[in-house]
C-alpha cells in the first residue's frame, strides 16, 4: 500500500488515486520513419526491469490528473522521490559498476536482443 | 528410484513409514555439465527431465538459488487450460495439456491433475462475441471448447449468481471440460524426483551471479558455489529473467509485476469447477483441501517484492462476491504474491539469444503453471538440438522487432 | 475587445429552463426511486442538493485567470493546491483542481453571463472555459457527523484537523470519484458527476443511516 506524494497537489495521497504507467523518461524517436525495426521495437517494447531503483511514470488519475515521475525501489517498494514531468531524478541507481563477476573476456557491451 | 505404488504404501505402513528413501539427492556441483538449467521451478525441472528422458542428455545440472519449486510454482492458482485464440499459442498450451493428461503415470508421481473444467464467463455482448470467436478458433485447433448460455452455466455452477439482477449479469461462458487444476508442489517435486532418478544434479542454494561468455559463446556460469561450465545453458527463471539477461548483456521486453492470490478457510465441497471472469476480474476454484483459491490481475507497477497492494486484494474479493454472493462471509486465510514476468503480447519467450548457447524460457506472465510440461518438453528439445522446436519457434525474442506478435491478451485476460 | 476572440467560440446559453423546457437535476431519478428521509431532531447529517448552479471549468495560466476573475467576480484565484475561496456573499466559489485548472461555481443562471464576461476580459490569452453545469451537481452535507460519514466513503483523510475549512480535493468515493470540499465548521460539500449521482446518493443514505441522515428538498 503506497502513500504517494503528488508533486502537483503537494501532499501525500492514497495509492487508489493513482495509476502506474510504466517506465519514465522514454523518448519517442524524433523521426519514426527513419527508425530501423530494431530501434522501433526497442522503443515500443523494451523496458528497464531493474531489481532495485526504478524511475516510473504515474498519473494522479483521481486527483489533479497530472502525470509525474516516481523513483521507487522495486524490491523494498520504498518511494525515494517524486518529481514533475520534465525534471530529472536526484536519486538514481549506482552507475553500472561490474554488476556481475563476469570476466574481462566476456562480450557484454553492444549486444541487444 | 523407488517406484511409488499402492503396494509400496502398504509395505511401508508395516514399518511405520520410516524407511521411505529421499526423493532426490543433494549432490555437490561438478565442474562441468553438458547442459545447465538456471532455475529450479516447474519449468526448469520439467526441462531437465525431458532432456534426460527424451534426448538422453543426463549430464545436466539444475541450478536454483533457493529451493526447488519455491518461486511461482509454489505461488500460483494451479489452473490448467489450453483455450488460447491464436494457432501458435493454442499449439503450445494444447501440447502441454496432452502431457498433463499422462503426467502422473509418466513421472510416477501423483500430481493430482483434476480435469474439472474451466468456465470463462461473458458479461456483455462483446464478451460473448469474443468467446464465440475464441471457441471457434479452439475447435479448429482440435481443442475441446464450447459456448454455454446463462442456463448452461447455472447448471454447472448452481451457486453462481446468474440472475438478471446482478450488476454484471452472466450472459454465457466458454467451457473447456478437459481443463482443470493440478497440485502445484507435486508437479515440481515429481519432475525433480524423476529427473534426479535419470541422473540430473539438482543444485539448491546455488545462485548464478554471472555468465562466462567468450567470443559471443557462453561456456559457463559463476555461482556462489564456484564456477560451473557448460556449452548450453537454459535460463528458466520467471520474474528474475530480466536480471539474468542483464548479466549476459542484453535486454528482454519483460516487466516483472507482483501477482497476488489468496486462499480462504477450508469449506465443504461447494465448487467443483474453475470459474474465471475477465470482465468482473477475478477467478476462483476450490482445492481438494477445501480452500477457495482466488486470484485476479497483477498490480500495475513493477515489483520484485513477492507482495502486492491492498486495493488489489479488495478489488479481487469484490469481484468474487459479485459473482458468488454466497461467499460474502467466507474468511480469507492467507494472501501472497509472486513475481510474474509479463511480455507486451501476453505470450512467453522461448528463444535463442544474442549469446550463442544461451537460451531463455521466460515471459509466461500470469499463466506459466498450465504450460509446465509443454514448456519443459519443447525447451528441452530446443536445447538438445540447438534449434528451437517448431512449437517454440514463434515465441522468439525476434518477434518484438519483426512485429510478428502473438497477441493473447484476450485469452490471457484476468488470470491467464 | 474583441469580437474576434468571441466569435471563435460558439457561446450560447445552455440552460434549458430559459427555453421553458422542464429541467431535472441529476438526483431527480433518485428522489423518485430511493425517496428522501425527512430530517429530524436526531439527524446528525443533513443532505441537500444545490440544484442548477452554474459550474465552469477554467483552464489557463494562473496569473491571467486571477486578474480576470478579480475584475469580473471580485474573487482571487486560490493559489495553493487543494484549496478554494469564496466571494464576499459566499455564493460564488473557485476551487483549485490542478495546476492549470479551476472549478468556478456561481448561482444558477449566472454561468452564461460570467463566461461571456470572462471571455471578453481574457480576450486573446491562452485559456479555456467549459460550462459543465449539466454534468455535475453540488450536494451539501451539514452536521457534526459529516466527517464520520465521509470517513466511511472516501480514501482521503477527512479528519477535521487535516481538512480545514477552505480545503477541497478530488478523490475516490466508494467506487466513484467526487470532489470533497469543506465550506464551514460543520458544512461540507460534494461535487458529484451526473452519472454517479444516484449511486453516490444511495451510498450516502446507506452510510448515513446510523446518523439518522435527513434530506432537505
Amino acid at each position: 500500500m503506497f502513500q504517494i506524494y503528488c508533486p502537483y497537489c503537494e501532499e501525500l495521497r492514497e495509492e487508489e488515486e493513482f495509476h502506474p504507467k510504466g517506465q519514465a523518461h522514454i523518448v519517442r524517436p524524433a523521426n519514426p520513419e527513419a527508425c530501423s525495426d530494431e530501434e522501433w521495437g526497442d522503443y515500443l517494447f523494451f523496458r528497464d526491469n531493474p531489481r532495485g531503483i526504478h524511475h516510473e511514470l504515474w498519473v494522479h488519475a483521481v486527483g489533479c490528473r497530472k502525470f509525474f515521475n516516481v523513483t521507487r525501489h522495486t524490491v523494498s517498494y520504498a518511494i525515494l522521490e517524486t518529481y514533475k514531468i520534465g525534471e530529472q531524478p536526484s536519486v538514481t541507481a549506482e552507475p553500472a559498476v561490474s554488476e556481475s563477476t563476469t570476466s574481462t573476456d566476456d562480450v557484454r557491451q553492444g549486444v541487444r536482443a | 528410484m523407488q517406484r511409488y505404488s499402492g503396494f509400496g504404501l502398504v509395505k511401508h505402513a508395516l514399518s511405520h513409514h520410516e524407511h521411505w528413501e529421499r526423493q532426490w539427492r543433494n549432490p555437490t556441483p561438478k565442474k562441468q555439465y553438458d547442459v545447465i538449467i538456471v532455475g529450479g521451478g516447474g519449468h526448469g525441472l520439467a526441462t531437465a527431465y525431458y532432456l534426460a528422458k527424451e534426448h538422453g542428455i543426463t549430464n545436466v545440472a539444475v541450478v536454483e538459488k533457493g529451493w526447488l519449486g519455491g518461486g511461482n510454482t509454489a505461488r500460483n492458482t494451479t489452473i490448467v487450460r489450453s483455450n488460447y485464440l491464436w494457432d501458435e499459442a493454442a499449439a503450445l498450451y494444447e501440447h502441454s495439456m496432452k502431457l498433463w493428461e499422462g503426467l502422473s503415470q509418466d513421472i510416477n508421481y501423483n500430481v493430482m491433475f483434476s480435469q474439472r473444467g474451466v468456465l470463462n464467463l461473458g458479461h456483455t455482448l462483446q464478451d460473448m462475441r469474443d468467446i464465440q470467436r475464441r471457441v471457434n478458433a479452439n475447435r479448429l485447433n482440435g481443442i475441446d471448447s464450447e459456448v454455454l448460455d446463462a442456463d448452461g452455466v447455472q447448471k454447472i455452477v448452481p451457486i453462481l449468481d446468474c440472475s438478471k439482477r446482478a450488476r454484471y449479469p452472466v450472459m454465457g461462458a466458454s467451457w473447456q471440460p478437459r481443463a482443470g487444476v493440478a497440485r502445484h508442489d507435486a508437479v515440481a517435486w515429481g519432475y525433480a524426483r524423476a529427473a534426479d532418478a535419470l541422473g540430473v544434479d539438482l543444485l539448491q542454494n546455488t545462485e548464478v551471479t554471472g555468465f562466462k561468455i567468450r567470443d559471443g559463446q557462453v561456456y559457463g556460469v559463476h555461482t556462489n558455489r564456484g564456477d560451473i561450465e557448460a556449452k548450453t545453458i537454459g535460463c528458466v527463471t520467471a520474474g528474475n529473467s530480466g536480471v539474468l539477461a542483464k548479466m549476459a548483456g542484453f535486454r528482454l521486453p519483460l516487466e516483472s509485476h507482483p501477482l497476488q492470490a489468496l486462499v480462504s478457510e477450508p469449506l465443504k465441497p461447494i465448487l467443483d469447477t474453475v470459474v474465471m471472469s475477465n470482465h468482473v476480474h477475478g477467478y476462483i476454484s476450490q482445492s481438494d483441501k477445501g480452500d477457495l483459491v482466488i486470484g485476479a490481475g497483477i498490480d500495475g507497477y513493477n515489483g520484485y517484492g513477492q507482495r502486492g497492494s491492498f486495493p488489489t486484494v479488495e478489488h479481487t474479493l469484490q469481484a468474487i462476491v459479485e459473482m458468488f454472493p454466497i461467499f460474502s462471509r467466507v474468511r480469507m486465510n492467507r494472501q501472497w504474491g509472486g513475481i510474474v514476468d509479463t511480455c507486451p503480447d501476453a505470450c512467453p519467450i522461448l528463444s535463442k539469444t544474442p549469446v550463442k548457447g544461451l537460451f531463455f524460457n521466460c515471459g509466461w506472465g500470469t499463466g506459466g503453471f498450465k504450460a509446465t510440461p509443454g514448456s519443459g518438453h519443447v525447451f528441452a528439445a530446443s536445447l538438445a538440438k540447438g534449434e528451437m522446436h517448431p512449437i517454440a519457434a514463434p515465441f522468439s525474442i525476434d518477434r518484438f522487432h519483426s512485429g510478428a506478435l502473438v497477441d493473447e491478451h484476450g485469452a490471457a485476460g484476468v488470470a491467464h | 475587445m474583441s469580437e474576434s476572440a468571441l466569435s471563435r467560440v460558439n457561446l450560447f446559453d445552455s440552460r434549458a429552463d430559459h427555453a421553458s423546457v422542464a429541467v431535472e437535476s441529476p438526483l431527480a431519478y433518485s428522489w423518485q426511486r430511493s425517496g428522501a428521509p425527512a430530517p429530524s431532531a436526531a439527524s446528525r447529517v443533513v443532505l441537500r442538493e444545490q440544484t442548477f448552479l452554474g459550474h465552469l471549468i477554467l483552464r489557463g495560466g494562473a496569473i491571467v485567470l486571477d486578474e480576470a476573475l478579480r475584475e469580473v467576480l471580485d474573487i482571487g484565484l486560490p493559489g495553493r493546491p487543494n484549496t478554494l475561496s469564496w466571494d464576499v456573499s459566499g455564493e460564488r466559489s473557485i476551487q483549485w483542481l490542478s495546476p492549470d485548472e479551476w472549478l468556478l461555481i456561481v448561482p444558477g443562471g449566472e454561468a452564461f453571463a460570467v463566461e461571456r464576461r470572462l471571455r471578453e476580459r481574457l480576450a486573446d490569452a491562452s485559456f479555456a472555459i467549459v460550462d459543465v453545469s449539466g454534468g455535475q451537481t453540488l450536494l451539501t452535507l451539514e452536521g457534526e457527523a459529516v466527517p464520520e460519514l465521509l470517513m466511511k466513503s472516501v480514501v482521503y483523510d477527512v479528519d477535521p484537523s487535516h481538512f480545514p475549512v477552505g480545503k477541497g480535493v478530488n478523490t475516490v468515493f466508494a467506487k466513484a470519484t467526487v470532489i470533497v470540499r469543506r465550506s464551514g465548521e460543520t458544512r461540507w460539500e460534494l461535487v458529484v458527476r451526473r452519472s454517479f449521482a444516484d449511486y453516490c446518493y444511495r451510498w450516502l443514505l446507506d452510510a448515513g443511516e446510523e446518523y439518522a441522515i435527513g434530506v432537505e428538498r
